[in-house]
This record gives structure tokens, sequence and C-alpha cells, in this order.
């Protein structure tokens, strides 16, 4: 039943946000038809701007538009990219994959780095990882991706050519994939020690040590889960800040990922990609919510 | 236990990432190109498609410019006056495009037709022109204004030559055919069997970088058999790799700053003057360790470019100031009426040399009192277009058709497609109006240097750099020779070692 009504207030939030956008969006002060005429050095007659104000729906009401539009989009037709007349779905289609793929594995990446991590920091507080992690984590914040993303490119990939950044195999995906993790792996390291932390204060833990468990299998056994669930929690905000990264990393190491294209979608502002945009986040994040929850459930089913 | 099975999938995950590819090798092994510019799509007609498509080896024009700067022809034998407004142009017999279809009048007309119809920069040398093919190899022009020398006209970057197939898409004619295509980003090629030599050339993997440095990377990395476009501060790092050979070459590009006319503080021209005297191009071009100053609209190797470097003249332009209103406060910033020059500046990164010059630029205008906002934008066209910007810095190959009219038509007359000065002078037009009757390169030279003097004179534009540009490139490209800038960077021998 929690999870018809999570549904259901997820599609309802999905329109709601849908509509919002595609207002927003129809509403900027440039006008596409004015920017197809100056990008493409079309003749700015008055035929012309009919014909493409026709073309692309621009000359019904709004409402109209975006129910159109609404009815198009659940049935996989995504509209045409104003700027390259392509069809919108079949563009994301082609690119998603890739920013999925650097994304997810990133995510994963991070957590199955931040669990031993944050683990011997833990056991061993004031220790090398426990340092270690808390440098990382400052480092992360203060270093932007993009240049560490070059630092990493020239060291790895040009001096000692460990690998090819930019071949067209799954080893062009490694480096974005590590750069991505580290931030989340600082994130996730500092939150999962910290829970653990806690724990090894609580009297349930120091009854453990008396029955003769070692501080780390203490820990293991009694503060391990309760631990990784927070740092699952953490996974939810982090998939947001995920996205903005991937963009960063599709750039850096030519990638043929969502963002190159979005970005040029921006700049002329393309409205069928923008808006097609927009929902494919409120859908990975609405994912990554959900698949946070079951794991949660899966680890306490309390929440059953 | 959930927590191992989610550990175990999220290896297998990571596991699935590791083993899988993202696609099968070519059978071919493709040449690996690196630039920071693409081809924004597949219509021709469209925006700047036609230069991209031509430097992409995908297309051809009428008549071209070979590595010398001469006007030859390429799809045309030969074109002949008949009239005041009608030519003859008589095609050469035995080319075909892509699809195999052979090359013929009718067929081209239709492509022109659709170019005439679409794109506002096809109109600036001859107006609209009309086709009609008199035969399978004989095209009869008619143009809306007088063209005195129509093989340039042609050579134009607006007038690709293509057909349009029956679902409406282009057919092209050039030594290489699209295989595949990701807007951005890459742009699969492989030879066109029916273009002379097809078998001698290997398919072509063009990449677009979004960042000059990463592209610089890519070639050192041994991913990139050409990076077109080095940016000139990793030449020297890159030169001591054996791995690599690096080249440059002088190309037709100018970099110029466009002076928005429309501006409050740019409508007098005193101001623009002052700004074309503030340039100190000598210090521009050795930012950008390459080029030498410009001494006018054009490359100095074009015969109807200037003879004297720019000149740079700090007193006198801090005098045109104060003549403007512009005094300086005590704490040295120009002022009228209490307002200070405050100033846009804009530029792009395609052209990673405009973005080095941008910050040498701010320098040298606080050193007049002159303060500058700058801004890189990604879609340069579209905002200047919109007006919104003092000076734009920007590279322009100015005579791309071996002669100098088009230039000057295309972004320099009053009301022209791409004059993003808003520059507007009956005086100009009229000099500029000699080039429709001029068929005699020499005296066409001529009204070059005037234009130009005129253009000194009312400064809509500063020209500053000619600059050098750098291409990168592996063993099996090492014979490469760079020549005609970018518009012609993929041809048919691109000199590929075997």
């Amino acid at each position: 039943m929690g999870f018809v009504r999570a549904g259901v207030f997820s599609m309802v939030g999905l329109v709601a946000l849908s509509f919002a956008s595609f207002t927003l969006i129809a509403l900027m002060p440039a006008d596409p038809v004015e920017i197809a005429i100056r990008a493409w050095n079309l003749p700015a007659t008055e035929e012309t701007v009919a014909a493409l104000r026709a073309d692309w729906g621009l000359d019904r009401p709004l409402v109209q538009r975006y129910l159109h539009w609404l009815a198009d989009f659940v049935t996989g037709d995504w509209g045409r990219s104003f700027r390259t007349g392509e069809p919108v779905f079949a563009e994301f289609r082609a690119r998603l994959p890739v920013s999925l793929v650097l994304g997810l594995s990133g995510l994963l990446l991070a957590i199955a780095l931040a669990v031993p991590l944050g683990f011997l920091a833990a056991a061993r507080p004031g220790g090398f990882a426990d340092r270690g992690s808390r440098a990382l984590s400052v480092f992360v914040q203060a270093v932007p991706g993009f240049w560490l993303g070059l630092i990493l490119l020239w060291v790895i990939g040009v001096q000692f050519r460990w690998i090819r950044p930019f071949a067209n195999d799954a080893a062009a995906f490694v480096l974005p994939i590590l750069l991505i993790a580290l931030h989340s792996v600082a994130v996730f390291c500092r939150v999962y020690r910290r829970d653990m932390a806690e724990t090894a204060r609580r009297p349930y833990f120091r009854t453990a040590l008396a029955k003769g468990l070692s501080h780390r299998q203490a820990l293991w056994r009694h503060a391990h889960r309760s631990a990784f669930y927070a740092l699952l929690s953490a996974v939810r905000s982090e998939a947001g800040w995920v996205i903005g990264s991937t963009a960063t990393m599709e750039i850096l190491f030519n990638l043929p990922g969502l963002s190159q294209f979005l970005v040029q979608s921006i700049a002329v502002r393309d409205q069928m990609v923008l808006q097609a945009y927009v929902m494919v986040i409120a859908l990975w994040l609405l994912v990554m919510n959900a698949l946070v929850h079951l794991a949660l459930r899966l680890l306490d089913p309390r929440l059953a | 236990m959930s927590s191992k099975i989610l550990s175990r999938l999220a290896a297998a995950w990571l596991a699935a990432i590791a083993i899988g590819g993202t696609g099968p090798a070519s059978a071919a092994e493709p040449l690996h190109v690196g630039a920071t510019y693409i081809t924004s799509g597949l219509d021709p007609a469209k925006g700047s498609n036609g230069w991209a498509l031509v430097s992409h080896g995908v297309g051809e024009n009428l008549f071209t410019v070979d590595k010398d700067g001469r006007l030859v022809p390429a799809l045309a034998e030969k074109a002949e006056r008949t009239g005041d407004l009608t030519w003859t142009v008589t095609l050469k017999p035995d080319r075909s495009f892509s699809d195999g279809s052979p090359v013929t009048a009718a067929a081209l007309a239709a492509g022109f037709d659709h170019t005439f119809a679409t794109n506002k920069a096809a109109l600036a040398t001859g107006g609209r022109l009309t086709f009609e093919a008199a035969d399978d190899l004989t095209l009869k022009i008619t143009t809306e204004k007088p063209v005195a020398f129509l093989q340039a006209l042609f050579a134009e970057w607006p007038l690709i030559a293509y057909t349009l197939a029956d679902d409406g898409s282009a057919v092209f004619t050039g030594p290489y055919r699209i295989a595949d295509f990701k807007a951005d980003t890459a742009l699969a090629l492989e030879p066109n069997a029916h273009f002379a030599g097809a078998q001698t050339r290997s398919p072509v993997e063009f990449r677009r970088f979004g960042d000059a440095q990463s592209m610089t990377l890519a070639l050192e990395s041994g991913e990139l058999d050409l990076a077109f476009g080095l940016p000139s501060e990793v030449v020297g790092r890159l030169k001591a790799n054996p791995d690599l050979t690096i080249k440059s070459f002088p190309v037709g590009y100018q970099y110029l700053a466009f002076l928005n006319t429309t501006r409050p503080a740019l409508a007098d021209v005193k101001v623009r003057q002052a700004l074309d005297l503030a340039f100190d191009r000598r210090e521009l071009a050795a930012a950008i360790n390459g080029g030498e100053p410009a001494t006018g609209a054009y490359a100095a190797y074009f015969p109807f470019a200037g003879k004297e470097p720019r000149p740079t003249d700090i007193a006198k332009a801090e005098a045109l100031l104060d003549e403007a209103g512009w005094t300086k406060d005590a704490a040295g910033i120009r002022r009228k009426d209490g307002a200070p020059l405050r100033l846009l500046a804009i530029t792009y990164p395609q052209r990673p040399d405009l973005v080095t010059m941008l910050p040498v630029v701010k320098s040298q205008f606080a050193k007049i009192g002159i303060a500058l906002d700058t801004q890189v934008i990604e879609n340069i066209q579209e905002a200047a277009s919109t007006g919104n910007f003092d000076i734009a810095l920007w590279a322009q190959h100015t005579a791309p058709n071996g002669d100098p009219a088009f230039f000057l038509n295309s972004m320099l007359r009053t009301g022209a497609a791409l004059n993003y000065a808003k520059y507007a002078s009956p005086e100009f037009d009229a000099i500029l109006d000699r080039f429709a009757s001029e068929g005699d390169a020499d005296r066409r030279a001529a009204i070059a240097l005037d234009a130009q003097a005129k253009l000194f004179v009312d400064a809509p534009a500063s020209f500053l750099v000619s600059p050098v540009w750098y291409v990168g490139l592996s063993k099996r490209l090492q014979n490469y020779e760079p020549w005609g800038s970018d518009y012609y960077v993929l041809r048919a021998d691109i000199g590929e070692a075997r």
C-alpha cells in the first residue's frame, strides 16, 4: 500500500514538475524562432517566422502545447530539437547510457570504497585511515573536479600511460568514474565513520566488548549495519551532485553523453531538449530515491 | 546479509563496465582527428554548416582555393559571363555524388535553390541567384546584382554544392561520406567510394573536444592522429615529444574585434578610434605565441592586404577619449556625466587564442582608464546577433575564396546578415559597390584597400593579429600539410603513411 501511495505521489510530483518547467522554459525571454533565424541565417520574413512557429507548435496556447507535449512524452515522442532537427528521444537514447554509466558507476564505486575506508577510520580514530579520509574530504571539497581531472589525465594517461583516457572503449570510463567516485567517497566515508563512532559509545556496544569481541569485531557485527544505513541515506543527496559532476567529466573526457548536447541546447533555448532533460533528471532522482528506500528496507525490516 | 547482496550487485555492475566495450572496432583502423569545432548539423544550408562540411571533407564547392591561395575549379570546369546578370557554368564530366548518382546541373540547382531560400549569408555578394539546367553539364545562372567574378562567389563558404535526396537530406560529393553523426560530439566518416582514390583513404573518426587542453592531452596520450588548432602555450612541450610532429602554418584568418556601433559609448567614432589605438597588437601576438600584428582586414600574404601594421598610440587614444568627453577621475577611471566607461567584451572557447587574448585586452584598456567586463560564450553567433556586447573578439577567414569582397559584403556592409558591429555607412557601401563591376584582380585589390582605409577611419572593427596556427600529428599522419586555415582540414590527400 505504501508503495502504491509513493508511486501516486511521485507521478503527481512529476506532472507538477513537468508543467512548472514547461511554463518556465516557454516563458523565458529568448524566443527560439528569433534565435533560429539568427543562428541559421534564415530570412526573417513573416512567412519564415510563421512557418517555424507552426512547425514547432509555438502558435498554440501554452496549456494546449503542454497537454500535447505531455501526451507525446509518455508515448515516447519527445519532440524534435529546434537546433538539430533530430528527434529528442533518439538523441537521449543514444547519449543517456553514457551518462547513466558514469553516474551509477561513480556512486557504486564510491560506496564500495567508502565502507572499508570508513571502517578503518572508525576502528582507529586518529589513525592513518581516519586522518587520510579527513584530508581526502577537505581535498575534494577544495579542488575543482575539472582541474583534478586534467592533472590525472596528464599523469596517468600521458606520462605513465597506464590507461587510455580517450580510447573509444571502456578504458575511457575509468578515470571519469574514479573522479566522480572520489568526491562521494569522501562524503560517504565520513558519514559511515561518524555513525560507527556514535554506535561505539552506546551501552550495547560496550556489552559486546565485555563479551570478548575485539573492537573491530564489535564494530563490524554491531555498528556496520547502522553505519551502512546512514551511508545509504547520504546517497540520496549525493545522487543530485553526481549529475553535475557527470556533466563536467563528459566535457573533460570528451564522452558522448548528454552534457555537451545540453550545453549547446541551453545556448539556443532548445525547449524540447531542456524539457526532456528536466524530466530525465527528475526520474533519475526518483529512481535513486526508490532504490535507496528499497535498500534501507532490506537493512531495516522495521521500515516495512 | 543484505549488505552483502548490495556489495555483490555493485561488484557485478563495475565488472560489466570494465568488460563491456562501447562498440565494435572498425574493420579498417580509422584515423582519429580532433578539433574544437564540428558541424552543428547535416543541413548544409543552416548557419555555417556549409563551411564545416567542406572542412570535414564531406562537401565541395564549384570553385575552391588551392594551397597557394589561388582560385581554382573544383566541381566546375569554367564559368563564363553571358550578360550583365547572367553566367554559364560548365561542370566537370564524370563526377558523382556519394550515393553514386551523377553530378548534373539539375541536381546541383536543387541544392543551390535550397541554400538561397534558407541562408541569408548566401546572398551577400550577388543577391538571390536563380538556376536553370541547360543540359546535364551546363548550369545557367542569373544573379540579382551584377557579379564581376562568379568563380569567387561560388568558392564562398555558404555555397557548398549538393543535391537533395527524396527524403530531403543532402547528398554531397567530397572525398568522405558521413557514416554516423552525433551532434556536438563526433562524426564518423568513410571514404566516398565514388570519389577518385577512395581505396587509398582510411575511415576517419572526427571528434569535437569541448576543451582544447583535453584535446592536447588526447594527442599526447596517443589517441589522436591529428589535433587541429592546438593552444599555442602547449606547443613547446609537444615539440619535445618524439612521437609527435607539430606544424605551424599562417592562416587566412584574422583575429579582430567588432566594436558595436549601436552601444551608447561606442556610437561615438572617437571612442572607437581610441579603442583601435589602444590595442597593443604586438603584445597580443606574443600572448598567443604565434602570429604578427595585423595590417588590416586580410592576412599579409594577400595582395589586397594593408602594408603597415596597425598602429598603437596610447597618448592619441587618451586624447580622443578626452575629446569625446570621457575624462579620467582621481582613480584613473574615465567618466562622462558621472558614469564610468565600462565595456563588455565577449569571445568564444572554440578559438582558444581569443580566450587567451581577452585578459590582455582588459589590461591594455585599463591603462587608458576603461574598465572591461569579459565573458566567454559558447554560442557566439547567437550572442553577437543579439547585440548585447561592446566588443566581440572574433576569428574570421577574411578571404576564403581568394577574393576580398565576400568578407566586406557579408560582415560590414550596411544591413548585412553578419554585420555584428551594426556598421552603417553609405560611403563604405559605395566603395563595395565597385566590386560588382570590376573583374580585374589588381583593381579589385585597390578597391579592397580603399575599403580598408575607410574602416580604419570609422573603426567598426579593429584588426588585431594575423595568427599562426598549430596542428599536432601522430607518426601515421606526419606528412599531413596544413593549409587553407580550417576550410580544408580533411581533403582527398592528407598524407597518410602506409
